[in-house]
């Protein structure tokens, strides 16, 4: 997931790191632990590496050492606000071969465009380019789940108005769901920007909260490590 | 019909076309040009990440790099 998600989505062209999104399970860290040892990785900040702090929605980031990847961050976590569990996103994951045969499990784009809804600036532009680029590459013949989807996150107004106007019945039947899009069938570019700003700062909002206890608890952590 | 190119510019319609490994590919020799120039691969600060920790951002990269450094500053003018 993460920024290497959004390269492979076409929304980035570079990340510096990688994020893994995990199922905390004694077996699965157990093959995660031996499988950082290789990279020499070792935990960097707080939490520690331990199955409650995941599974209560903490992100474990660690550094690796090993050559060949000196200096890489690599971020775990298992449960993202607004994001299905893990056994949903493995089952919904697309997976990708390079031409060396290695696979990459890519968390699905509708569940990354999810996870991005944070309250950091720099999310946001991503999601735009995120639904823009599977709009782009598969305009031509939708699936009746593209055009959902598109319906349903796009954040560029001009796609907005152009789609409404190809599928106005489902624009009409999904508004329901996401009011702006009425704005979209009138082509009222001014509310329809209005209203995805709307959504954008109740998403921060949402987030901050959710972050809150988490962020407090990371604090205790972080003045204990002082400490000692 | 709107035009990618119109609506994004010619350099991100051009990465909205590729194929994910093209993309990845891409993105790789972005890396090496990166690591070539002296990037340094610690995060850029980030006050609005729940992660922020603004005690464990070092001096020094921890790969070892100096990072980029600024060559020229340019003056504000009054």
């Amino acid at each position: 997931m993460g920024g290497q998600a959004c390269v492979l989505y076409g929304a980035a062209e570079f990340s510096r790191d990688v994020d893994l999104a995990i199922i905390a399970s004694p077996a699965n860290l157990s093959r995660l632990r031996n499988a950082l040892a290789e990279l020499k990785a070792e935990v960097i900040a707080v939490p520690p590496f331990e199955a409650k702090y995941l599974r209560k929605g903490h992100a474990v980031h660690f550094r690796c050492f090993a050559s060949g990847g000196r200096g890489v961050r690599v971020d775990v976590m298992t449960k993202m606000r607004g994001v299905d569990s893990f056994p949903e996103l493995w089952r919904r994951r697309v997976t990708l071969e390079a031409e060396d045969s290695t696979l990459y499990q890519l968390m699905s784009l509708p569940d990354l465009v999810k996870a991005k809804k944070t309250q950091r600036d720099k999310d946001w532009p991503m999601i735009r380019r995120l639904v823009e680029g599977n709009f782009f590459e598969h305009r031509e013949k939708p699936t009746r789940q593209q055009l959902e989807f598109w319906f349903l996150e796009l954040r560029t107004v001009e796609l907005l108005i152009d789609l409404a106007a190809k599928h106005p019945s489902l624009c009409n039947r999904l508004a329901k769901r996401r009011e702006l899009l009425a704005y979209a069938v009138s082509r009222d570019r001014s509310e329809l920007t209005r209203g995805l700003s709307g959504e954008e700062d109740a998403e921060r909002e949402a987030d901050r909260r959710y972050w809150k206890p988490l962020m407090a608890e990371l604090e205790k952590m972080r003045h204990a490590r002082l400490r000692r | 019909m709107i035009c990618a190119e119109e609506l994004v510019g010619e350099e991100w319609a051009e990465w909205y076309s590729m194929t994910p490994m093209e993309r990845w590919s891409e993105s790789a020799k972005l890396w090496e040009v990166y690591l070539a120039m002296g990037g340094s691969l610690d995060p850029e600060p980030d006050t609005q990440s729940p992660f922020f920790d603004p005690e464990e951002r070092s001096s020094r990269p921890v790969d070892g790099r100096p990072g980029l450094r600024v060559i020229r500053r340019g003056r504000i003018q009054p």
